[in-house]
């Protein structure tokens, strides 16, 4: 029994690595979207903290766990200095601002050779994230994200996603809870950046395109952005399933896409939803207020 | 000199199809208030839909015609299928982003299922052959029919919006569905119209950039899609004279870049400036033309 | 859970796949790992799943293995490099495979290829052109010759027939495999003493290069390098002529743009095209010939070099099977492998270097009428 649990963490340890990375980003963008920021600076945080952490660690020789907080502690930087200035455009203003953030930083990892290596990449990049590594990530945020929404913040926060006007002349400053928010989204998604650059040997500026950015968001919608195990559902879901499909090439793509449109459909509440039926119609209207509350405003 | 000119020629002509193809975009925004993700698939798709008519032997404003139709048709198929149900349940406007992504994705399976993933071209004429060469400048006959075609498109929106019956509908529901309920307008039929215009809109656009470029390929709608975005930045969302300035804009702003700066950071002076106008001019360069929602 | 369930089934299927063989049959599991979907790369990775097996179907006809028998077990990994990592993992692990053909890219390959040489399984790849993969370690092989073996060659050929003074170059900066062409011909274009006027870069998805190539024309260069995929370099060479760059700038392209494509896509505008290849399809050889009436009438299409160098990589493997006595030892087979000496291939005799490259004198080839054929000196 022990050789085939042991087989099978060999062949699967990296699907299990991946499902626990994107969990990670996926929390990262579930603090995102509980205040309504429909974020796609993802690739952009997770290229500024793989960069930054593979730097800290082939050039400057830090020990591991430093330069991942150093990558994380970047992104975060690059979270408040953009910010400020965005965070004041509304709904689909905010998205496209954040992915030209995204792109931006993609050219410049392509341009700027000497510290990233252009396209060619940065490779033999010492193996330092083990699966307890990412294991502990992913338990940290949740507990992070649990007592978050037990907290003032917490409900302060879930004001703010109801009705920010409201919010405000309640005396919640909407702004300083977005921006803090915001924040803590870069830092994980620059600490999984960092710990996704020392699990594959190899980083290139290909890796945190728009791709990486909407895949990320996909994690917690698929999983339910209302429930805590939301995001781990849904990257699970998502990392399995091309593995899953492999038997056909093209047909995957196709029954992604098709799953993923009927999970939107029929389960507007992520894939979560399942387990709750019974609150389902109370949160469906919760969001419609949310949406017309919205359409009102822009 | 000549060679500015050239740069010219070349922005225009390359702002041509990125403006047919952004004023589909901006007008879904400008009447419903979203962004439809899957105007990409809608415009790889109308190219091989062209494409199969070419080859079959239309000539070439038949399969523009069919282009149109084939890109309308995929347009009206995400409304029906994705925007009509989320709709209805008051989903939240980030479940539209995600699922006509994921409706994007699956046309794309779908295309490299049906026409494989490797790039096609249309069947080469000799027509295609002639160009003129004036003071050094080559100009395509090519790129000038092309040229001609976009402004007859975008003329012929203009005058679908503010002549006709059905465009003075799409304006009522642009302006307030409640509104255009109240009077009468039958606003589900409305809303499935404005798709399909902009589809055919994202379907011509693909047959043209097919053309001028000899390429047709399933992904080719994934890069025209963020350069629609930008445009649609540049000009304002919803703001459909915008959009057809931005198009031009954005293709000018990419060859000079690429010709006085550097080619390595055309896509970064790109993306900087619609970084920049959001900051500083959220409603696009030409704000103020088209009703918004209020 | 219900992964391993899933896992479980696959491998049940694959057991009863196998079990229909002969008892007597020793099956040797060979990981073919191309893209067949996702992009360009599928380009390139199909032909190489359909060159090797070809050669696997083959070789298990003729019984020249006696008692072994060549299992093809092809994987898409859509060119994606996490999905090559589990695709790797599993192969090693799980279906217990003697040796890896693949994977389609490079990076991909800078990826994957690390696990394999830890658990001592050889890879040989018949795609991955780019420089510092064979420096991974000591299994892995490749059959495609690098860029730098080939340009200079090229490069030579060009500079005695037009003895060009200037160059341009253009290129694809957000791909791995054209970044490093590139360096390599600006070394080449260097060493040769041909002065390079432009340089100019494009990215992957890009179909206008009017603008890059109006600033070329304006530097009125000899000649024209572009360091681009079979359809990037295809669209460059036909707009550059359509933009007036005269027939007298030869225009040079990279080993990865040799694909029948090309011809299909550029049309007359191709003539002249030159590149460097280690095989050409008029190769004058019964092994080649044979391989080419073969392919065509199993895929109805011509196979390019990438097909040949995968097709190549499968003989390469069956003989060192043969020489290191089955595959119960992957360290004698990856021994085997290295010590390929004078095998009979599709173009001529293969052999390793010492560095696991492919000791193959390159051919400098030019398009004409839509074919490539062998440049007359």
């Amino acid at each position: 029994m022990s050789a085939w649990i042991s087989q099978f963490f060999a062949s699967y340890s990296n699907i299990i690595d991946l499902c626990l990375l994107n969990s990670l980003v996926g929390y990262g963008l579930f603090l995102a979207l509980s205040a309504n920021m429909f974020s796609l600076a993802t690739g952009g945080f997770m290229a500024l903290g793989a960069y930054c952490s593979v730097y800290c660690t082939m050039e400057l020789g830090f020990p591991f766990a430093p330069a991942v907080f150093a990558g994380a502690l970047l992104a975060a930087l690059g979270a408040a200095a953009i910010g400020a200035p965005v965070l004041r455009l509304r709904g689909d203003y905010f998205m496209l601002a954040t992915f030209a953030f995204t792109e931006v930083i993609r050219v410049i990892a392509l341009n700027w050779d000497s510290v990233t290596g252009g396209a060619i990449g940065i490779f033999s990049i010492p193996r330092h994230t083990e699966t307890w590594h990412l294991a502990l990530a992913v338990a940290v945020v949740i507990y992070v994200a649990y007592t978050l929404r037990r907290s003032y913040f917490g409900r302060a926060i879930a004001a703010v996603k109801q009705d920010d006007v409201v919010a405000q002349s309640m005396g919640v400053n909407v702004f300083m809870h977005r921006l803090s928010l915001f924040i803590a989204s870069g830092f994980i998604c620059g600490a999984a950046g960092a710990l996704a650059a020392h699990l594959n040997y190899f980083i290139g500026p290909g890796d945190f395109g728009l791709v990486r950015s909407v895949d990320a968001l996909t994690y917690p919608i698929l999983g339910g952005v209302n429930a805590l195990a939301g995001p781990l559902i849904g990257a699970i879901f998502t990392t399995l399933l091309p593995e899953a499909l492999r038997f056909s090439n093209q047909l995957r793509e196709i029954l992604m896409g098709a799953l993923v449109v009927a999970i939107v459909l029929y389960l507007p509440g992520g894939a979560m939803s399942v387990f709750k039926l019974r609150w389902f119609g109370v949160r469906a209207g919760e969001t419609k207020l949310a949406a017309a509350t919205e359409q009102a405003q822009s | 000199m000549s060679t500015f000119l050239q740069q010219l020629v070349n922005g225009i002509s390359l702002g041509s199809t990125y403006a047919v193809f952004a004023m589909g975009c901006t007008l879904i925004f400008g009447v419903l208030n979203i962004v439809n993700m899957a105007q990409g698939a809608f415009f790889m798709g109308g190219a091989y839909f062209g494409l199969e008519a070419a080859r079959l032997g239309l000539p070439a404003p038949l399969a523009l015609a069919v282009a149109l139709a084939g890109g309308g048709l995929l347009g009206m198929l995400s409304e029906l299928v994705i925007f009509r149900t989320l709709r209805a349940r008051g989903g939240h406007r980030w479940m539209g982003l995600v699922a006509s992504l994921a409706l994007a994705r699956m046309m794309i399976g779908l295309a490299q299922e049906i026409f494989g993933t490797q790039v096609q071209r249309y069947p080469a004429s000799d027509l295609m052959q002639i160009s003129w060469e004036i003071a050094d400048v080559r100009i395509q006959l090519l790129q000038v029919v092309l040229l001609l075609v976009s402004l007859l498109l975008m003329a012929l929106l203009a005058f679908v919006l503010q002549r006709s019956s059905i465009g003075r509908a799409i304006r009522t529901v642009a302006f307030s569905e409640d509104v255009a309920r109240i009077v009468g307008v039958p606003v589900g039929r409305t809303i499935l119209a404005t798709f399909f215009l902009a589809g055919a809109l994202a379907g011509a656009a693909g047959m043209l950039l097919g053309n001028l470029f000899n390429v047709v390929s399933p992904f080719m709608g994934e890069q025209m899609l963020v350069k629609g975005l930008t445009v649609i930045i540049l000009g304002g969302l919803g703001n459909v004279p915008g959009a057809v300035a931005g198009g031009f804009l954005l293709g000018l702003i990419e060859v000079f870049s690429v010709a006085y700066v550097s080619s390595s950071f055309r896509d970064a002076i790109g993306f900087g400036l619609i970084f920049v106008i959001l900051l500083v001019k959220p409603n696009g360069l030409f704000s103020g033309f088209e009703e918004r929602r209020a | 859970m219900k992964r391993s369930v899933f896992a479980l089934l696959l491998s049940a299927a694959g057991a009863m796949a196998f079990s229909s063989a002969a008892l007597s049959e020793t099956p040797v599991n060979i990981g073919i790992v191309q893209a067949t979907s996702g992009g360009s790369a599928a380009l390139y990775g199909l032909m190489q799943k359909n060159g090797a097996e070809l050669a696997i179907d083959e070789i298990n006809t003729s019984g020249k293995l006696g008692d072994y028998k060549l299992v093809g077990i092809h994987q898409d990994d859509a060119g994606d490099r996490g999905q090559s990592v589990n695709i790797f993992q599993r192969l090693i692990n799980q279906e217990k495979v003697a040796v890896i053909l693949g994977p389609t890219l490079a990076t991909s390959a800078f990826a994957a290829d690390p696990l394999a040489q830890k658990a001592g399984v050889p890879v040989i790849a018949s795609s991955n052109t780019a420089p510092g993969i064979t420096d991974m370690g000591d299994y892995i092989f490749r059959t495609s010759p690098p860029e730098s073996m080939v340009f200079p060659g090229v490069l030579a050929y060009v500079k005695k027939k037009y003895s060009p003074k200037t160059a341009a170059q253009i290129y694809g900066i957000d791909d791995t495999l054209m970044k490093s062409a590139y360096a390599v011909h600006k070394k080449a274009l260097e060493s040769e003493d041909i002065k390079i006027v432009a340089t100019e870069t494009f990215q992957k998805g890009d179909v206008d290069y009017s603008a890059q190539l109006t600033k070329i024309k304006a530097a009125n260069p000899d000649i024209l390098v572009i360091g681009g995929l079979a359809e990037e370099t295809a669209n460059i060479v036909r707009q550059a002529r359509q933009l007036g760059i005269p027939p007298s700038t030869v225009i040079l392209g990279a080993n990865a743009a040799i694909s029948n494509k090309l011809a299909e896509l550029a049309g007359a505008t191709a003539d002249g095209f030159t590149v460097g290849s280690g095989w050409f399809i008029q190769y004058d050889s019964p092994k080649n010939k044979a391989f080419v009436e073969a392919y065509r009438k199993r895929y109805s299409s011509d196979p390019d070099n990438f097909a040949a160098q995968a097709y190549t990589s499968v003989y390469v493997v069956a003989d060192a099977v043969k020489r290191a006595g089955g595959v119960s030892d992957l360290k004698k087979l990856r021994d085997a492998i290295a010590a390929t000496k004078d095998l009979e291939a599709n173009n001529g005799s293969f052999s390793f270097d010492a560095h696991r490259e492919p000791a193959v004198t390159p051919k400098v080839l030019v398009m004409k009428g839509g074919k490539f054929i062998l440049a007359a000196d």
